[in-house]
């Protein structure tokens, strides 16, 4: 009985870290079409931000307006610089990120160096829920990623700029012939998925490894999110992510961890090969 | 004196000169240096340890030139990546040994590369192998100094189940030959000790969940953890481990949780962690302080951190100097002859060769914080070898 309350609480959890990841790259390759690779990146400087906060003795809470920052100017530079030029070349944008994604990782080991570096928890502990002990710190995150996912989705879905990110998504050239400046709105876009992943970045810090390579871990995860759940809605990013954690949760703790992943990929080159739009598609 | 003639003479004065200083720092050095080839890592998952590896080795050619090297002759060390597969890790050693002429190699990688390593040299030139690993590699001409398993659990096992009473132990490693081969051992030491195995798994290197694993063991019952999870996978696994407040009532014990896997780990994750190892960077004996000591002095405060990898490197050069002043020789068939009973004195202590390892001391730490407090020292202990 404990151990499938530790475990449905473990997929809660890990559907909704997964989901907070992922949206950074569902904004950038769901809307903008650009084939990312550098997403696991912004990811990292998300933690490395949460460090650099850390080091300069503030409390965690200031990695939040600090990453921001720091992912406006960085997300806004890479477009101005690379991704404007690249849209509607997706295989371009591919190798471009890729690039990018390479020179980040050297840039944060020329700074920090290779080793590992550790954030403290600002929230240690466990909190008794349904006879089990479960860490503090992952109920709150879980909390307020669902906040942060409904207020998403009600914006998305009531705001001007909703709409004509829409507009743009589903016809450019229609959308900038009727006066939407399609070329700003995709670089708020872009620098909008941007801090979403560095955001990530920041509340995963406390729980996972730092070091310049562990952005690679959420590449590959994000992606399988996407093929299962298909590019373009929330609802697809929401159910993706809840069957990638699902699968792997459930025949990690029935089977094994290298069976959770085997099981994860064989479902991914599923998806590819027989619904490559995946569950829910736009288009 | 006309142009030309100026010119001529100039160059015959320049090259006359070179040519007698070459002449001169020749004989002053002895002849021809030692090329020696050291495989680190300097790239791929290993490649953490490539500079504290380089730097220790680097320090103890250093020192060896300076008291007038092996033989008589200067060791000239050549680096090489062999962070790769084994496949381009063999590339760079034969280039090193046929194309650069290296006389003896020092390696500290994977065991993928020892063995294409042992392969390729066919016991053909030595080769010393430094890093912690499973153990029963047999193959002619190849020295390690680096801990087994006999060496790192076998006095720990008990010491850990009598000191902090642990009877039901979990293993968890990555999924290749060194955990596999250590838990075979481990297994023997725990039932030995009383105790029982109460669960066994192994993860791949790409692992960076551990919720399903850390659900198991607390169902298990499991009052102590066995870790051979490496690197990234270890701190991963060490911080949510802390974060379910496992750490609290389970032990942990790590044979390769050094520095670097500690700082990422971080001190508040650090409760009841053990690790076992022939060096701590703070050891408290005057060889280990004066090795510490100079590698600060040489590199800095900012330099890579000193760690057991990193100082095998070390002992790898000085373990070469032993082992050719014993053959007096550094060809292959007088170091096989001379090899068994070679002493030398470095930071882990005194070391003797002993069916191609080392017996050596063996430091059990507790982690304080993000650094290490050793608690207890077995002394000279026997690496179980069954090479003879």
């Amino acid at each position: 009985m404990e151990l499938l309350v530790v475990n449905i609480l473990n997929f809660v959890f890990a559907t909704a870290t997964l989901a907070l990841v992922v949206l950074g790259l569902a904004i950038i390759f769901g809307m903008l079409g650009v084939m990312n690779m550098a997403h696991g990146e912004f990811v990292m400087l998300g933690a490395y931000g949460a460090l650099v906060v850390q080091n300069a003795g503030l409390h965690f809470l200031f990695a939040i307006p600090f990453v921001l920052l720091l992912c406006i100017i960085v997300g806004w530079f890479i477009e101005w610089s690379i991704i404007r030029h690249l849209y509607r070349r997706p295989f371009d944008t591919l190798l471009a990120t890729w690039g990018l994604a390479i020179l980040l990782r050297k840039g944060i080991e020329a700074i920090f160096g290779r080793d590992y570096k550790s954030i403290d928890q600002t929230l240690p502990g466990t909190v008794q829920l349904m006879g089990v002990d479960y860490p503090a710190y992952r109920l709150v995150l879980i909390g307020l990623i669902a906040l942060f996912f409904l207020s998403i989705f009600l914006w998305y879905r009531k705001s001007n700029t909703g709409a004509r990110i829409k507009a743009m998504v589903t016809n450019p050239a229609l959308a900038s012939a009727v006066g939407i400046d399609t070329r700003h709105l995709a670089r708020l876009t872009f620098i909008f998925g941007v801090c979403t992943a560095g955001l990530a970045g920041v509340a995963l810090a406390p729980m996972v490894r730092i070091d310049p390579f562990m952005g690679l871990d959420y590449l590959l995860s994000s992606f399988f999110v996407l093929v299962v759940g298909g590019l373009g809605s929330l609802e697809g990013l929401l159910t993706g992510a809840s069957v990638i954690a699902g699968t792997d949760v459930t025949v990690s703790a029935l089977i094994s961890k290298t069976g959770g992943y085997i099981a994860v990929l064989t479902l991914s080159i599923l998806f590819l090969w027989l619904r490559p739009n995946g569950l829910f598609s736009s288009r | 004196m006309n142009r030309r003639s100026f010119i001529k003479n100039a160059l015959c004065t320049a090259v006359l000169s070179t040519g007698a200083a070459g002449l001169f720092t020749g004989t002053a050095l002895g002849a021809d240096p030692i090329k020696v080839g050291i495989l680190i890592p300097q790239s791929g998952p290993g490649g953490l340890f490539g500079p504290s590896c380089q730097n220790a080795a680097q320090l103890a050619v250093d020192e060896i030139n300076a008291q007038g090297g092996i033989l008589g002759r200067p060791i000239a060390p050549i680096f090489a990546d062999v962070g790769g597969p084994p496949s381009d890790a063999t590339q760079a050693a034969l280039k090193l040994w046929k194309g650069q002429k290296v006389e003896a190699f020092i390696g500290m990688h994977d065991s993928a590369v020892r063995g294409a390593l042992t392969n390729l040299f066919k016991g053909q030139v030595p080769y010393i192998y430094t890093a912690v690993y499973e153990g029963n590699e047999c193959s002619a001409g190849t020295y390690v100094i680096g801990e087994t398993p006999p060496q790192q659990l076998k006095p720990v096992i008990p010491w850990i189940a009598s000191k902090k009473g642990a009877s039901k132990w979990y293993l968890i490693g990555n999924d290749y030959n060194w955990p596999r081969d250590t838990n075979v051992a481990a297994k023997d030491y725990i039932t030995q000790s009383g105790g029982s195995v109460v669960g066994e798994e192994y993860l791949p290197f790409t692992a960076d969940n551990f919720d399903s694993n850390l659900a198991r063991i607390k169902s298990s019952g499991a009052d102590a953890v066995l870790i051979t999870l490496v690197g990234g996978a270890s701190v991963g696994f060490n911080r949510a481990f802390a974060s379910f407040g496992l750490s609290d009532s389970v032990v942990r014990l790590g044979t390769l949780i050094e520095e670097n896997t500690l700082a990422g780990i971080g001190a508040e994750n650090s409760k009841n962690l053990f690790s076992a190892s022939g060096y701590f960077a703070n050891i408290d004996t005057p060889d280990a302080r004066k090795f510490a000591a100079d590698y600060s002095s040489r590199y800095g405060a900012d330099a890579a951190a000193l760690n057991s990898l990193g100082e095998s490197c070390y002992e790898g050069v000085l373990f070469l100097q032993a082992l050719a002043q014993n053959a007096g020789s550094l060809a292959i068939a007088d170091i096989e002859k001379a090899s068994e009973g070679t002493r030398y004195s470095g930071p882990r202590g005194t070391a003797t060769m002993q069916n191609r390892h080392v017996s050596t001391n063996i430091y059990l730490a507790q982690a304080r914080g993000t650094d290490f407090e050793v608690v207890e020292t077995f002394t000279n202990v026997d690496p179980g070898s069954t090479c003879n």
